[in-house]
């Protein structure tokens, strides 16, 4: 049952030459700049720009591509005639909208029996009180796609502005898996539907940077680093730079202050008894932003009676593209990881970040079509643990030593939500004398952060990281813990950006800094102006 | 049980309603009966005016017509008493006192404690009547689940139903609570119930300035206590007594009315209840007027006051009674009513004597949804020949 | 029964799109077919009708220029809140406008003094205990969705909850509302005092369904927290034995705050959903609060447990803290959209009965779900005898849908010959309008809607719920001639 409302764009609509997201094919993703449209707009597109325009949402954020070329007050939605309003080449309506290779699952989306219980943990939904920004209105998009309505503009901006924090999977009584729903559409959009070329070349910078620690580490800060690299200089010689500063702002102004890289021994010795062989993840955001939580993981696990082995050539786990639809890219690392860990011979693979943890143990599922891989794939997923939950499961055996001190531990949505450990940490940070823990309101929204949400999404994850800082402040304690570099950033660029200072740490710091004896003035010491702590700058918001 | 059959006679000044001798008066013994007076009171165009045990019919604004006056104490049957629900069915004509009686040889009682002797259902109904315990129990709108009514053409009309849990279709119990007559009459009516508490326990404290009960009864309503009525009575400007009542079990209303002491910081305790309890002020040569007011506005109501009114409140509910001096009345009442405006507060006049009543202005300012009332009156008595009139806005 | 009804983008509404644009701003008037699809159902997910306009308000002005423009373009609206309904009740009207509201949320201050806040009708119910609770007060009305549904809904649909048997609904407990009449205009019912001279439409107002108007502001009483809660689960080897345990507390002239019972299919999906807890092989279950001061809860406690002996209760379990009793509330609070867990698809009934009717009407459910060869589940408010039968059924197999549909309703008229309703807290809305004629005589229903016609005399509010026949306004009661132009514009029918 299809019915093309007159003017969209159906499949019998030429688009644009070259444009690859009109192509129904499954295919390789095209990153290459020789792919991308030529400026001129087409026939409908003119029409379209003198259409009257209809913006979706108060208060909501401008699409990075709409930022750039619009004039105030103009957004994005279509009455019944297409709106060009994008740059050239972008206004489309791919249809149908999903290809063969795996759409969003229609018994998935059939669990949702519209209860709306969702609403209220959706951060979207929160800021701004509208159904197609909340899961269940985002199921019903896909629902709406599946029966033939075209992936348009409006689709694609709805499904992007969904942080992936899974908090409503934990408030769904029914058990709709979103989590699946929106990792299959993600890959969809990515491959159908063709972005606006700024933000296609920032989704690529974002992209060809985080996930690879060595770029990274080469690079005092993402600024320096867009306008070193080849992308860098391509946006400046075609102009577009000008047209993208509030993103790569919010880019800029994330990047924590950086330590000398403390490097951790590919092998460490359990202390005392050996328990059992782990390796450890490095991370690629917490590997070069914060060397200092690998290294305290490394000598918890060490002292916990663990041999702790951190693999020389790991690179990103797949998270991170993985969350932005990049399925190729994230396929790739996540083959290199399984290897990476197969050979490195360990009983466990052990994550200290959230958002890596709740990647790793998808596996499985990621790779279920590669006979080759599936069982490799499932068997490492099996054998991956948070930190919080290693330790945990195992007992904790070492001696813990007093840190007089009250905490705000903020659940990383990834850890909360998307791997259920809620309580691992905590029981962690009350086993340690004098920890007394200070709950955190609406502790169940996200901070904003979501990986690379607060680069693409800079408005929303703003005003959301506001709401979290107000909340963590609030509680009054000495120090606030977080198991994800993300969440870290964002509420410690928050903290600082309103003006606030507040010590921040990871769970295994405080823990290591127990089980060393380290005195709680030195810990909240180093957690205010050590590494990964925020500097202190303008940002987009202030100008 | 009254024998079903029509009863008819000419009016006498006894009959009058805010001075208006009806001319004819009838009493239906069934609700057929009644259906059959209204159709026929259709036809030939007459107006009419419900009574029921005439305990409230110097309430409200005289008719401005009463060629029938409705008796409908023949509709006195209790229908159904189903303890194990909580809830009766009984005809608008039986006395509250009646009902009160046969419910409570089951432990139960319908949480209504107006004053006025004699009062039927349809009357404190269509008065909207109440007393010490509504602060308990809530009024009428809180405990009416099923009414029956006949409208203005004989049309026989029920809504809600024999359960508490009901929201199918339009509350109309709600709209005839309170109307004075004017949309109808009330023939049946279906309540829910509670149990009789077994324990009583009262704590009275005498006050030097009446007042003093609005800071005590906002700090005994955010307390924990849970008594029945929290009951002033007094004079403005002057002396007062503060009556509170905890029913419960025994344990509870010792403990309560022990704790209720040290809360007001003094009082007597003891088991009964004053004669005088909910008891509304003045007397007949008065003008009686209700007061209500957000709850915490007691004592800036009690100030707006003439010193020296009689006076008595449901305190902690927002209610108040005042009796005004039938002489000092037209010209204190626009006074009050502006003082206490701001408050939410309105006063209204529920009775008054025959030499002032035309001159009062009984209802006062309605706000912005008089015209919406006009519509729903126009609706139900497009004619105006249900106690024309008596009600907001003359309607 | 579905309705698919595709928007009709008709030279009308799109005139009155244009208009809306300019009054309220482009950015809160949706057309895109598929955001505005994302609106055409609410939590009764099986009747859908597309909006041809969404309209996000965000102030009473929006409120009322949206509905003074349909008012004069003759275009019908529905208000909404967070959608989570389970009668219809905001199913859009084809070639409408959905008005939605979510985004008037503003809250408070909360008056601790009179014991009150006013809110808008956004706002989300548990939000007004969160925000009175600093002050020892609470919002009473406190329906299963109550972390999700907004004030402006549960006052349309006169919610409930678990603990309207001591307490009331919402029309107990919602002392004024600013309301925009169909026609564009503002009136101001109740307020903050208890009573008010003239008609009771407030009272009239509350549960109306959003045929009368929509709301825009609303003040309402707080309670004040109680001295002690005490909260047990029981478990029981047969349905009867807790049926006879509610009727036995009531018998005792106890008044609990709430008596909320579950049966063996309800429990294993709330054990599916929520990990609750519930006494292991139980065939029903009794989550039974009381509330008060300590020394009354703790003696009346004692009774109740006596009771539950008495009856055979084969475990007792009583919450030691806020924790514990939050966990035996949240089986109960969730077990609705948990039964997705147990089956593919299923109805919602809501329907009550006389509580002492209870132990007959469930053996007789189960015989009407048996011939049917269907499961039910039941999960009900034992207290006021409001049962939630969940009909369960699998949308793969031919015709089971149909078949649970027809046993759903037949539940329904089940309640009505036992003396109950058809609803007790979801409403009628779009579902259930036909089954108001096994409830009320036709005159009962015109009766009803003469209300409506003084409200809403055009029949624009949210026409088409509630009622099975739209009352013609221009008529006299009892009599009913001709077509009305609400028949003729297509906006209602006559059966």
């Amino acid at each position: 049952m299809t019915e093309i409302t007159p003017g969209s764009h159906g499949q019998g609509d030429a688009p644009p030459p070259g444009s690859p997201g009109a192509s129904p094919n499954v295919g390789p993703v095209r990153d290459s700049v020789a792919d991308l449209p030529s400026g001129a707009p087409t026939g409908a597109q003119r029409a379209a720009d003198e259409a009257p325009a209809a913006v979706v949402g108060a208060r909501r954020p401008l699409d990075i591509g709409q930022d750039i070329d619009l004039p105030a007050g103009t957004g994005a939605a279509t009455v019944g005639t297409p709106t060009l309003l994008g740059l050239p080449g972008t206004r489309q309506a791919v249809q149908p909208a999903f290809d063969e290779h795996h759409p969003p699952d229609p018994a998935l989306i059939g669990d949702c029996v519209h209860c709306g219980f969702c609403l209220p943990t959706c951060p979207t939904y929160v800021l701004w009180g509208e159904e197609m920004d909340s899961p269940r209105g985002r199921i019903y998009l896909m629902k709406e796609a599946l029966e033939g309505e075209p992936l348009d503009d409006s689709m694609v901006r709805h499904f992007d502005q969904c942080l992936g924090c899974m908090a409503c999977v934990t408030a769904c009584p029914s058990g709709v898996q979103y989590d699946k729903l929106i990792e299959a559409t993600r890959p969809q959009i990515e491959r159908r539907y063709e972005r606006s070329r700024a933000e296609k070349l920032y989704r690529d910078l974002i992209y060809n940077l985080f996930p690879y620690p060595r770029r990274l580490r080469a690079l005092r800060g993402p600024l320096r680093a867009y306008q070193a690299s080849r992308l860098g200089s391509l946006l400046t010689r075609s102009g577009l730079i000008r047209r993208l500063p509030a993103p790569l702002q919010a880019m800029e102004s994330l990047a924590p202050k950086l330590g000398p890289v403390e490097s951790v021994p590919e092998r460490t010795p359990a202390v005392g008894q050996r328990r059992a062989v782990v390796g450890l993840l490095a991370g690629c955001v917490q590997g070069t932003f914060f060397p200092d939580v690998n290294a305290a993981t490394v000598r918890v696990l060490a002292a916990e009676g663990c041999d702790v082995i951190a693999p020389r050539r790991q690179g990103c786990c797949g998270a991170l593209p993985g969350h932005g639809g990049r399925e190729e890219q994230a396929l790739d690392f996540a083959k290199r990881t399984i290897e990476t860990f197969e050979r490195a011979g360990v009983d466990y693979v052990v994550v200290n970040a959230a958002g890596c943890g709740s990647n790793i143990k998808e596996y499985g599922h990621q790779l279920r079509d590669e006979p080759e891989w599936a069982e490799r794939a499932e068997a490492l997923a099996r054998r991956s643990r948070d930190i919080s939950e290693f330790i945990v499961e195992i007992g904790p055996v070492a001696e813990r030593h007093p840190l007089p001190m009250t905490v705000a531990y903020q659940d990383a949505c990834h850890l909360a939500h998307a791997q259920g450990i809620r309580e691992e940490p905590r029981k962690l940070l009350r086993g340690i004398p004098g920890i007394e823990l200070k709950p955190l309101v609406e502790a169940e929204l996200c901070c904003g952060s979501a990986g690379t949400y607060n680069m693409l999404q800079p408005e929303p994850a703003r005003e959301l990281g506001e709401r979290k800082a107000a909340a963590v402040l609030a509680t009054g304690a000495d120090l606030m813990v977080t198991a994800n570099p993300g969440c870290w950033m964002q509420v410690a660029t928050t903290l600082a950006r309103m003006g606030e200072r507040m010590p921040v740490a990871h769970t295994v710091q405080v823990l290591d800094a127990s089980i060393r004896g380290v005195p709680v003035e030195q810990l909240l010491d180093r957690a205010l102006n050590g590494p990964g702590t925020a500097l202190t700058r303008p940002t987009p918001a202030q100008r | 049980m009254s024998a079903p059959a029509v009863t008819r006679r000419p009016g006498g000044t006894d009959d009058a309603v805010g001075g208006v001798v009806p001319r004819e008066v009838v009493r239906p013994g069934t609700v057929e009966e009644v259906a059959d007076v209204l159709r026929a009171a259709a036809a030939d165009g007459r107006t009419v005016v419900p009574v029921g045990g005439r305990s409230k019919l110097t309430w409200a604004a005289p008719p401005e017509s009463c060629d029938l006056l409705l008796d409908v104490t023949g509709l006195d049957r209790i229908v159904e008493h189903v303890a194990g629900d909580l809830t009766v069915v009984a005809e608008a004509g039986v006395r509250l006192g009646d009902l009160q009686a046969q419910l409570g040889e089951a432990g139960q009682l319908l949480g209504l404690d107006p004053p006025e002797d004699g009062a039927t259902l349809g009357g404190l109904v269509s008065a909207n009547a109440s007393g010490p315990r509504r602060l308990r129990y809530g009024t009428t709108r809180d405990l009416l689940i099923g009414i029956t009514v006949v409208l203005a053409d004989g049309t026989l009309a029920r809504a809600g139903g024999k359960v508490v849990k009901n929201v199918a279709g339009y509350d109309l119990g709600k709209l005839y609570t309170g109307a004075h007559g004017t949309l109808g009459v009330v023939v049946s009516t279906t309540w829910r119930l509670h149990p009789v508490p077994p324990a009583r326990r009262v704590v009275t404290l005498d006050l030097p300035d009446v007042a003093a009960a609005g800071p005590l009864s906002i700090a005994l309503a955010r307390s924990t206590l849970t008594p029945s009525a929290v009951e002033l009575s007094g004079t403005a400007g002057g002396p007062g007594r503060l009556v509170v009542l905890f029913e419960s079990i025994a344990e509870s209303v010792t403990d309560q009315a022990r704790s209720a002491v040290a809360l007001l910081g003094g009082g007597e305790e003891s088991d009964d209840l004053p004669e005088d309890f909910g008891r509304r002020p003045g007397g007949a040569d008065d003008v009686l007027l209700r007061l209500a007011h957000a709850p915490a506005a007691l004592a800036a109501v009690l100030a707006a006051l003439p010193a020296g009114t009689p006076v008595s409140a449901h305190a902690a509910t927002g209610v108040a009674y005042a009796a005004v001096p039938a002489a000092e009345a037209a010209g204190a009442l626009p006074r009050l009513r502006a003082a206490i405006a701001e408050h939410d507060g309105t006063a209204v006049v529920l009775r008054a004597p025959d030499a002032v009543r035309d001159a009062l202005d009984h209802w006062g300012p309605v706000g912005d949804s008089l015209e919406l009332m006009r519509r729903v009156k126009e609706r139900f008595d497009p004619e105006r020949r249900m106690s024309p009139g008596r009600f907001v806005g003359g309607l | 029964m579905t309705a698919v009804a595709e928007p009709a983008v008709s030279d009308r509404t799109a005139a009155l799109a244009e208009a809306l644009r300019t009054a309220i701003g482009t950015e809160r008037v949706l057309t895109d077919r598929t955001q505005v699809r994302t609106y055409e159902c609410d939590g009764l997910a099986n009747f859908k009708v597309t909006p041809a306009i969404v309209v996000l308000a965000e102030s009473r002005q929006h409120v009322v220029d949206t509905v003074r423009l349909c008012s004069e373009a003759g275009v019908p609206f529905v208000a909404r809140g967070s959608g989570t309904g389970l009668s219809g009740g905001a199913l859009p009207s084809a070639d409408g406008v959905l008005l939605v509201m979510s985004r008037l949320r503003s809250l408070g201050p909360v008056d601790a003094d009179n014991r009150q806040v006013t809110v808008e009708p956004g706002v989300i119910n548990l939000w007004v205990t969160r925000d009175a609770a600093p002050f020892d007060l609470a919002y009473a009305p406190d329906p299963s969705s109550q972390l999700v549904c907004s004030i402006g809904g549960n006052v349309a649909e006169n919610a409930g909850g678990a603990h309207c048997l001591k307490y009331g609904f919402t029309v107990n407990h919602v002392l004024g509302a600013e309301v925009v009449l169909p026609d564009g205009e503002v009136v101001h019912l109740g307020g903050r005092a208890p009573e008010h001279p003239g008609y009771d439409l407030l009272g009239a107002f509350i549960g109306s369904e959003g045929t009368l108007g929509v709301a825009t502001e609303l003040t309402l009483r707080l309670i004040r927290v109680p001295e002690a809660v005490q909260t047990m689960l029981v478990g029981y080897h047969s349905v009867e034995d807790a049926a006879g345990t509610v009727s036995d507390i009531i018998a005792a002239g106890i008044l609990p705050a709430a008596v909320e019972m579950m049966d063996a299919l309800a429990i294993e999906a709330a054990e599916a959903a929520v990990s609750c807890g519930y006494p292991e092989g139980a065939v029903a279950v009794l989550v039974i609060e009381l509330d008060g001061p300590q020394v009354e809860v703790e003696a009346q406690f004692r009774q109740v447990e006596e009771i539950a002996r008495r009856r055979n209760a084969f475990e007792t379990r009583i919450a030691a803290d806020d924790a514990e009793r939050g966990l035996m509330w949240k089986g109960r609070k969730s077990a609705f959209a948990a039964v997705g867990r147990i089956s593919p698809s299923y109805f919602v009934q809501d329907g009550v009965i006389p509580r002492t009717k209870l132990p007959e009407v469930l053996a007789e459910m189960k015989r009407m779900a048996d011939e049917k060869g269907l499961r039910v589940a039941n999960v009900f408010h034992a207290g006021d005898g409001n049962l939630h039968p969940l009909v369960l059924f699998d949308d793969a197999v031919e015709g089971q849908a149909h078949e649970a549909e027809e046993l759903a309703g037949d539940i329904l008229e089940l309640c009505v010959t036992s003396g109950g309703s058809i609803t007790g807290e979801h409403g009628v809305g779009s579902e259930k309008r036909m089954k108001m004629a096994k409830q009320f005589t036709p005159a009962d229903l015109d009766t009803m809607q003469l209300v409506r016609c003084a409200f809403d005399p055009d029949g624009i509010a949210n026409p088409g719920k509630v009622f099975p026949t739209p009352r013609l306004c221009g008529e006299r009661p009892g009599v009913r001639k001709g077509e009305h132009p609400v028949q003729a514009a297509g906006l209602g029918e006559v059966f």
